[in-house]
């Protein structure tokens, strides 16, 4: 049986203006063979609504801007009280202090790429990431 | 129907002619060059330990442009001094702008700045004063440039991120407060033209506050459509043209109300960062700063008059030579542009004056020491290429804005630069390298082909309109990062001689607490004193102004000293010109 697509949802999150990573980042996953939704900018909760709708497997959002940590913790606390945080595999790129790189996955963050990440590495971690959900 | 414009190449093509040419070599001597050249290539590209005579170099943002192991006078045997590369201050300016470039005047050291709220971001700008920094620049933070308010539901948790947060007039009040503009020059990084168009306003409001006349401030604003509309991820765009509108209103009201003041940025630093060739990135900007001042003479104006207030801002990346070539390529090219195509009679209408940066997207997060390395050799070109103004980016800010150590470091880099190396006594110290002379001959000849591309689409808001530019910058940025995960562009301690340390320690910037509410608050507060009525009124001309053949920027800037905010003048910009959804970018 053919395995299905991965489903991902990339977005830019809140007002953040760079988008070169996000960009590169949507193409080498569908070159990988996955299915990407690009949303531009958006915040949280219009996010989690189209993942809701597009019953995506991966939400992927890029902040370079700084606000990484106050969107981040409120996407990832709407996802839980939506009930989809444990069914869908939560990523976040973009430019963050050491420190901060751990703030995120203490936040719930699946994974957490900097500019340092290639595209073999973000492909392969989005597709074991993906495997783990499934298995829980 | 408007009669088809002739492109500029064919003009210059036709046009720039060496009438009495003067060659620097004879014959005789260009043929034992020849021979002796022909000799010693042979002996490296045939046989059993042969090697390409031409390789091509791969690094971050370059153009790809082949090398040659070794330029003699062979890479321009008809060069003519006089033509080619005459004085200093002189046509055809390849040699700089200023007869006695650097000993006249030294670059100014225009570290930007900007994060918080104005309050914290005017301490930072008088901690650069008072270390040596003899420029302002100030950048805005994302609501700011995004153009909504610290109050607007859009805004939340980014107040005060990666610049300044401004919602009116009295907010750039506080962000120059005790800093003597009107002895200083000022660069407000206003990306864009609508929100040149909204900051500009507040910041002419603020000075006139102080008492200052127009005719005392010096600065520039970017107002660059590049910015608006391809350079830019963000939730409303307003479409291309009437983005072109804003950015010509914003050269005709500066030019005619501010007159030292740079009215437009051609800013290619951020289209070369997000992804472009150094080319590419010249000829983007050209090819802008000609639409514009088509308009502007369509406006009514002389040539002369307007161009002498256009200024370039480039980013500066690793390849050195390319570099310093590119700098001079370009301020020789424009010279052409503006004398051959535009006639222009005066000289400092015809010079390429510019300010640059060295390259965000090349520092690297392992080591993120080696960045102070990297961003120092970047300088040392941009010196080299005899530019007018400078930045140098920050070890630290592959994660974060920097701190004020890290901002002091890039400060210093230029103070070495300036007192200790002695480079800046010399004019033009790489003119005359063969080398650097062929290189900077090629690279014009590639700015030029690739106006061309883009005047052969219709001009640049059309390549904009139709995607053109939008492609080119995915297809270039998708390459790149593929060349540097297989290593083909190196980056030391990151994809070769791999750092072991993985997580160095390295002091971060933090943002100050509570700017968000603190923006909120004085909103608040400015929303009940301020004379909403006037308010009203105001906003609903500047409306009229939008949809009417005129100047809007008397308009916003009576907006200003009402206290409008900046999201209510985006709201009348996107309600009179409407949405625009750019082609997306893959």
């Amino acid at each position: 049986m053919a395995e299905r697509k991965i489903k991902v949802l990339l977005s830019k999150l809140g007002l953040d203006v760079h988008n070169r990573g996000v960009i590169t980042v949507a193409k080498m996953l569908r070159d990988a063979g996955m299915e990407v939704i690009y949303l531009g900018n958006a915040l949280p909760e219009e996010i989690l609504g189209i993942a809701i709708q597009e019953h995506v497997d991966v939400i992927g959002v890029s902040s370079l801007g700084g606000a990484h940590i106050t969107l981040g913790m409120d996407l990832i606390g709407d996802a839980v009280k939506e009930g989809i945080k444990d069914k869908t595999v939560f990523i976040i790129g973009g430019v963050f202090s050491i420190e901060d790189e751990g703030r995120l996955k203490e936040i719930g963050f699946d994974g957490v790429y900097t500019a340092v990440a290639t595209r073999d590495e973000i492909t392969a971690s989005i597709k074991d990431l993906v495997s783990a959900k499934a298995v829980k | 129907m408007e009669k088809e414009k002739a492109r500029t190449k064919v003009i210059l093509d036709s046009r720039v002619k060496n009438e009495n040419p003067v060659p620097l070599y004879n014959s005789k001597a260009l043929q034992d060059i020849e021979s002796n050249y022909t000799a010693l290539k042979k002996k490296y590209t045939e046989g059993d330990k042969k090697q390409p005579w031409s390789v091509t170099p791969k690094t971050i943002l370059g153009s790809e442009i082949p090398r040659d192991m070794l330029y003699t006078p062979l890479n321009a045997p008809e060069s003519d001094y006089s033509f080619d590369i005459g004085m200093p201050g002189s046509e055809p300016f390849t040699r700089g702008i200023h007869p006695n470039m650097y000993r006249g005047k030294k670059f100014t050291m225009r570290q930007i700045n900007g994060y918080g709220g104005p309050e914290d971001t005017n301490l930072r700008i008088k901690y650069m004063l008072e270390h040596g920094g003899t420029g302002i620049s100030v950048i805005h933070d994302l609501p700011t440039t995004q153009m909504y308010d610290s109050d607007d539901p859009i805004s939340k948790g980014q107040v005060g991120m990666s610049g300044v947060a401004i919602d009116s007039a009295d907010d750039m009040e506080i962000l120059f407060k005790d800093v003597p503009i009107d002895k200083i020059t000022v660069s407000l990084v206003t990306h864009y033209p609508s929100n040149t168009a909204i900051l500009f306003p507040m910041y002419l409001a603020a000075a006139e506050r102080r008492g200052l006349k127009p005719e005392t401030l010096r600065g520039s604003v970017q107002n660059d459509i590049t910015l608006e509309e391809v350079v830019r991820s963000g939730p409303e765009y307003i479409p291309p043209k009437d983005c072109f509108r804003i950015q010509c209103d914003n050269i005709e009201y500066i030019k005619n109300n501010v007159p030292y003041f740079n009215f437009n940025t051609l800013n290619g630093y951020n289209l070369h960062e997000f992804g472009t060739s150094g080319v590419t990135e010249m000829a983007v900007a050209v090819s802008n700063a000609i639409e514009s001042l088509d308009e502007m003479i369509k406006r009514g104006y002389e040539v002369d008059w307007i161009a002498e207030r256009l200024a370039f801002f480039w980013s500066i990346s690793s390849d050195f030579f390319e570099e310093v070539a590119r700098i001079r390529a370009v301020r020789r090219l424009w010279y052409r542009i503006m004398k051959y195509r535009f006639g222009a009679k005066s000289p400092r209408a015809m010079w390429m004056r510019c300010h640059v940066q060295t390259s965000g997207i090349s520092l690297v997060r392992e080591e993120p020491l080696n960045n102070l390395i990297r961003a120092a050799i970047q300088s040392l070109s941009a010196v080299f290429g005899g530019v007018q103004s400078l930045h140098v980016d920050s070890y630290d800010e592959a994660y974060s804005v920097p701190t004020e150590e890290a901002a002091l470091l890039s400060l210093r880099t230029q103070q070495i630069i300036q007192e200790e190396t002695a480079v800046t006594e010399v004019v033009d110290p790489l003119g005359g390298s063969f080398y650097v002379e062929a290189l900077t001959n090629d690279i014009e000849k590639r700015i030029l082909d690739e106006v061309d591309e883009i005047e052969k689409i219709g001009g640049y808001v059309a390549s904009i309109e139709k995607g053109w530019i939008h492609n080119k910058i995915a297809n270039y940025f998708y390459r790149e990062k593929e060349l540097i995960d297989k290593g083909e562009i190196k980056f030391v301690g990151s994809n070769v001689y791999k750092s072991e340390d993985k997580k160095p320690s390295i002091e971060v910037f933090r943002y100050p607490e509570g700017v968000q509410e603190r923006q909120k608050a004085k909103l608040a507060k400015l929303r009940m004193n301020r004379d909403n009525e006037k308010v009203t009124e105001a906003l609903s001309a500047l409306e009229d102004a939008c949809r009417k053949n005129t100047n809007i920027i008397p308009f916003s800037l009576e907006c200003a000293r009402h206290g409008c905010s900046v999201g209510e003048i985006f709201k009348v910009f996107k309600k009179a010109f409407g949405l625009w959804k750019p082609p997306a970018l893959w």
